[in-house]
């Protein structure tokens, strides 16, 4: 087994030379280092947190939270953002969040506001200016996110959880392990995708098949051809939902693959996907029946989302909830745009700061519409309700009427 | 039966296994308020994980699953250990918070629900006692 070297300061941090909570966040990162075999501490300068919904944290991680910022008065040492929380910061009462999750997720707010970090309140931290370089060490929370800065990005970053992501904002350090390393960044899986992708829910599809398959491991995919942002947000966030994949590759289109050339190693296992295993994820999330809630923006939208949903909504009338998830910026944008007033006149609503993976549900529905690969996988959980997968037309189309696949 | 495996966390549990062969989410696959499995179609869907010592392959999923590992641990509803194939960062992390006795690198085909489990998972190790011995 490799031993941890630390530096005298890292050392200092580790006697508690710089207090109890430092000490604390050390030796989480320590104990983390010699089970992953790190041989040293990186320096960080870029946190993205998760476990900032109070669904999440519960009471053990709000007390967690605010011991940290309140016990020991603890400051972030780099730039810190804040991951999807459980209500609309703004709307809370308005769609029906009760008081006493409120109350817990501002006291939570409020702790982590303590100890310096941003709240931009998002799963797309990437659309809102933090944006990391290529080849920057990071610490981010959020499973989409995290692949989408590891693979779109060429970030470096593990799968952080909310004790991490905060023990490296107030250290400045992490376990050099994992993805931060090399060679653990090659491909243990070739994806030969066979169809052509056509919109965010079939990626979506895609991510969903490979990741059951790879679990953590790392898959290249081969015969993607020009992929939007969003098509990419998709492709993430379905990766590490059914999976727990941090990092993937795309031939000819990812950074990391394009410099290195071939990625694979050499024992490399080989996925198809066609129209036979895309049907298969599809048929997974074929619920039919009256559609009583429809979820675009998993992950939050960008405003190209925003404003393509808006279009497709012009002159639209809907009966049943429509819920459109973004981040406060995005949304500020919209409404200066106008796209916002065209949605919210269909009867849509926009939503921003949360999303149902995250909050908790104010109503009984039984079958939620959804373009989202992620949404359609967590929601039956969560809301306790039945999901399909579709496109956004289809959806609108399916709203309109009320219903999907067969008679009311 | 012993099974040798890599300390994660430190720590001994006693308890009856609940095995599972699908990975698991804390966030999304259990209720932290119940310690119940919500996720619809999961192997282990119904069952409460409440002094288990839960075998399972390795976490996956949301990120959100460390805080809660630790919040059903401290709600009471937890597993008193954790066995896995291959330990996740997410699912490590929610144990170390959670000082929740945890080893990997273990063979889980060997282990069935039922049986009685011993963690000594400072010294890496599990002594199973076959349900049906």
């Amino acid at each position: 087994m490799k031993i941890l070297n630390l530096t005298n300061e890292e050392k200092n941090m580790l006697q508690g030379k710089q207090g109890e909570m430092i000490k604390k966040s050390m030796e989480i990162l320590e104990t983390l280092g010699d089970i992953y075999g790190a041989e040293r501490m990186i320096d960080i300068n870029n946190v993205h947190s998760p476990g900032v919904s109070y669904r999440v944290t519960g009471d053990a991680g709000l007390n967690f939270v605010k011991e940290a910022a309140y016990k020991y008065n603890s400051c972030s040492k780099c730039i810190m953002t804040l991951n999807t929380i459980g209500i609309d910061y703004d709307k809370a009462d308005e769609l029906g969040f009760s008081k006493e999750f409120q109350e817990k997720q501002h006291e939570l707010l409020k702790a982590y506001e303590s100890i310096g970090a941003i709240g931009t309140y998002t799963c797309t931290p990437y659309l809102i200016s933090n944006l990391p370089r290529y080849g920057e060490h990071i610490a981010w929370g959020e499973s989409s996110a995290v692949a989408f800065a590891n693979s779109v990005i060429g970030a470096r970053t593990n799968r952080e959880g909310g004790p991490t992501a905060l023990a490296v904002a107030l250290t400045g350090k992490a376990p050099a392990y994992g993805f931060h390393l090399d060679e653990n960044r090659f491909g243990d899986f070739l994806v030969n995708v066979e169809i052509e992708l056509n919109n965010d829910s079939e990626y979506g599809a895609l991510g969903y098949y490979v990741g059951q398959i790879v679990g953590d491991k790392v898959p290249i995919f081969d015969g993607i051809k020009n992929p939007t942002l969003e098509n990419l947000k998709a492709l993430s966030a379905a990766l590490a939902s059914s999976g727990a994949v941090a990092l993937y590759h795309i031939k000819g289109i990812t950074p990391e693959v394009i410099k290195n050339g071939n990625m694979l190693k050499e024992n490399y296992e080989n996925i198809t996907y066609g129209k036979e295993e895309k049907e298969e994820v599809l048929n997974k999330f074929s619920n039919k029946g009256k559609v009583d809630m429809v979820l675009f923006g998993c992950p939050h939208t960008s405003i190209d989302e925003l404003k393509r949903i808006a279009l497709n909504l012009k002159n639209k009338n809907f009966l049943s909830e429509v819920w459109i998830n973004t981040s406060q910026p995005i949304a500020s944008l919209g409404e200066r745009l106008g796209y916002n007033k065209i949605i919210e006149k269909s009867g849509a609503k926009i939503v921003t700061d949360t999303c149902p993976v995250l909050s908790e549900t104010v109503r009984d529905y039984d079958l939620m519409l959804t373009n989202s690969a992620k949404m359609a996988h967590y929601a039956p959980g969560l809301w306790n309700l039945t999901t399909t997968l579709l496109s956004l037309e289809e959806i609108i189309e399916a709203a309109v009427k009320g219903y999907w696949g067969g008679n009311i | 039966m012993k099974l040798e495996g890599r300390t994660i966390v430190k720590g001994e549990a006693k308890g009856e296994a609940l095995v599972t062969h699908d990975n698991i989410s804390f966030m999304g696959t259990i209720n932290p308020n119940t310690g119940i499995v919500i996720e619809k179609g999961h192997e282990l869907e119904g069952e409460c994980l409440k002094d288990k010592i839960l075998v399972f392959p390795q976490s996956k999923g949301s990120t959100g699953g460390s805080y809660m590992l630790y919040d059903v641990v401290k709600n009471g509803y937890g597993p008193a250990g954790i066995i896995n194939v291959m330990a996740e960062s997410i699912v490590v992390i929610g144990a170390i918070v959670a000082e929740l006795p945890m080893i990997d690198q273990i063979d889980i085909n060997k282990i069935n629900t039922g049986d009685q489990v011993y963690l000594n998972a400072g010294e890496g190790f599990a002594e199973v006692e076959n349900k049906t011995d």
